[in-house]
């Protein structure tokens, strides 16, 4: 598989340096007390990694790939763990970032603070890569743009919609009995989320046909 | 093992195109040409074959192996050159070896540098920047740096000017001659596989129409000329297919030998894989 890693990062190399740049802004921001953009950067590289599909797509990788020793397998594979990988290193970097910047600004560092918002963006993160693989695999990158943009929208309805008829502050009172585990429960349903999204990308790639 | 490929009855149905009951066999250290137009049926075997198409009917077996059940394997010790699917254009030839390491248990980077250099392909380059000849022999060298045992190559030398095509010709002889390589090789640039190919594989419309050894081909068949008088006593189990031309009649026929014995024509040509082509496609019957 790191050969498929390999050519994953290659393709996206260009992309680091536009990552480091919004890194440094994001570290300047932070500094003059102006926006907190942290939680931008992970996102980022999930954006960056599905152009890999459009190149993939308009180079006919995939149907190359296939010709490859476990080429089906370790294509999927390699787009999951580039993108994780790369998502836990932007979040280190702009976590310690945010440690830095905190002390500069106040003299302490709110250590509680700064994980949970990272703990939360990277799951975000995680979430939007479990949503968009299958449908990219399933449909092609410009038919899943659309598909998420539809989802997106009608989560947002049928959340307001339910809202109406809904609770919710009894819902997250009866919940909070879990904030405790907070990060654990983010963890493990994180990994459940990605393991299962990465089974369905693996189980569509399988199955086609070039 | 014998056969390094055997397609045994080779079934895929499209909307508009089907493949009906492929079966030939490559044996081993020969190189086979497989000809047929544009459509013909030429990529898609090929692509069943690496399971690159994986809902056909039919057996196909790689070095004795099955290829669905034993595809790492198999793939671990085939070279591939596809007609329009390679490494995005963004990547250079240095990406590509770097994710060939991982890729290939038996990837040989002094190899692939050797053919870059060879080919007058610059390592850090984008892809995109090169010509079409150029990729076409990136693509040769990448299919070539792993010490294949078989390579499966769709129209390698399209796109290449003649030069090119000579020097990419004369690697795949000597690759034969110094290992034991086999080679499956499509084009419809018939003239190369006149010179390296120890079989032709002919398909047309789906459907295997001849697949014997070059020497056969090239030697026993041939295109009788003659007139119409002449061409009407000839017997139709005599030749194969017929067109006529502007002044005369092309005949082909499989025994040049036999025809001459039975019948008073002195005109037999010798045929070349186009000629086969054009008569087997367009000719009547």
């Amino acid at each position: 598989m790191t050969g498929f890693i390999k050519k994953d990062l290659a393709m996206i190399k260009s992309n680091f340096k536009l990552l480091g740049i919004l890194i440094v802004v994001y570290a300047i921001m932070g500094l003059m007390g102006k926006m907190d953009m942290s939680f931008i950067l992970p996102f980022m590289c999930v954006m960056i990694m599905i152009s890999t599909f459009s190149y993939d797509n308009y180079n006919k990788w995939d149907a190359y790939s296939f010709s490859l020793p476990n080429g089906r397998k370790n294509s999927v594979k390699s787009k999951y763990v580039t993108t994780i990988l790369i998502t836990f290193i932007v979040s280190i970097i702009t976590t310690l970032l945010s440690f830095i910047i905190s002390y500069v600004n106040t003299q302490t560092i709110n250590y509680e603070q700064i994980l949970v918002t990272m703990l939360g963006t990277v799951f975000g993160t995680l979430l939007v890569l479990t949503i968009m693989y299958p449908i990219i695999y399933k449909f092609g990158v410009e038919k899943a743009r659309i598909g998420i943009f539809l989802l997106v929208f009608g989560i947002v309805i049928i959340g307001g919609l339910l809202a109406n008829y809904i609770d919710l502050s009894n819902i997250l009172k009866s919940l909070a009995f879990l904030e405790d585990y907070i990060i654990i429960i983010l963890i493990i349903v994180a990994v459940i989320m990605v393991y299962g999204s990465y089974k369905i990308s693996e189980r569509i790639f399988s199955k086609k046909d070039f | 093992m014998d056969n390094v490929l055997e397609v045994k009855n080779l079934c895929k149905k499209y909307d508009n195109f089907e493949l009906k009951n492929i079966s030939f066999k490559l044996p081993k250290g020969m190189i086979m040409g497989f000809i047929g137009e544009n459509g013909a049926g030429k990529t898609t075997t090929i692509k069943a074959i690496l399971n690159i198409i994986k809902s056909y009917n039919g057996e196909i077996k790689i070095f004795g192996l099955d290829n669905r059940k034993s595809d790492k394997e198999i793939k671990e010790d085939i070279g591939v050159v596809l007609d329009d699917m390679f490494f995005p254009e963004i990547l250079t030839p240095n990406d590509i070896n770097k994710a060939m390491q991982g890729i290939y248990r038996n990837w040989d980077t002094g190899m692939f540098n050797d053919y870059l250099k060879k080919f007058s392909l610059l390592p850090n380059k984008q892809i995109k920047t090169f010509s079409k000849g150029m990729r076409k022999k990136l693509e040769i060298a990448t299919a070539l740096s792993h010490h294949p045992k078989l390579l499966i190559l769709d129209e390698p030398t399209s796109g290449l000017d003649p030069v090119a095509r000579a020097e990419v010709v004369q690697i795949f002889q000597s690759i034969i001659e110094k290992d034991e390589c086999s080679i499956l090789l499509s084009s419809h640039i018939t003239a190369d596989l006149e010179h390296i190919a120890d079989y032709i594989t002919f398909i047309n419309n789906g459907e295997i129409v001849l697949s014997k050894t070059t020497d056969e081909l090239l030697n026993k068949y041939g295109i009788v000329k003659c007139t119409e008088k002449e061409f009407k006593d000839i017997d139709k189990k005599d030749y194969i297919k017929y067109r006529k031309t502007k002044y005369e009649y092309e005949i082909l026929v499989s025994n040049k030998k036999d025809f001459k014995t039975k019948y008073n024509i002195s005109i037999i040509d010798k045929i070349t894989l186009d000629d086969l082509m054009v008569l087997m496609i367009k000719g009547e019957k």
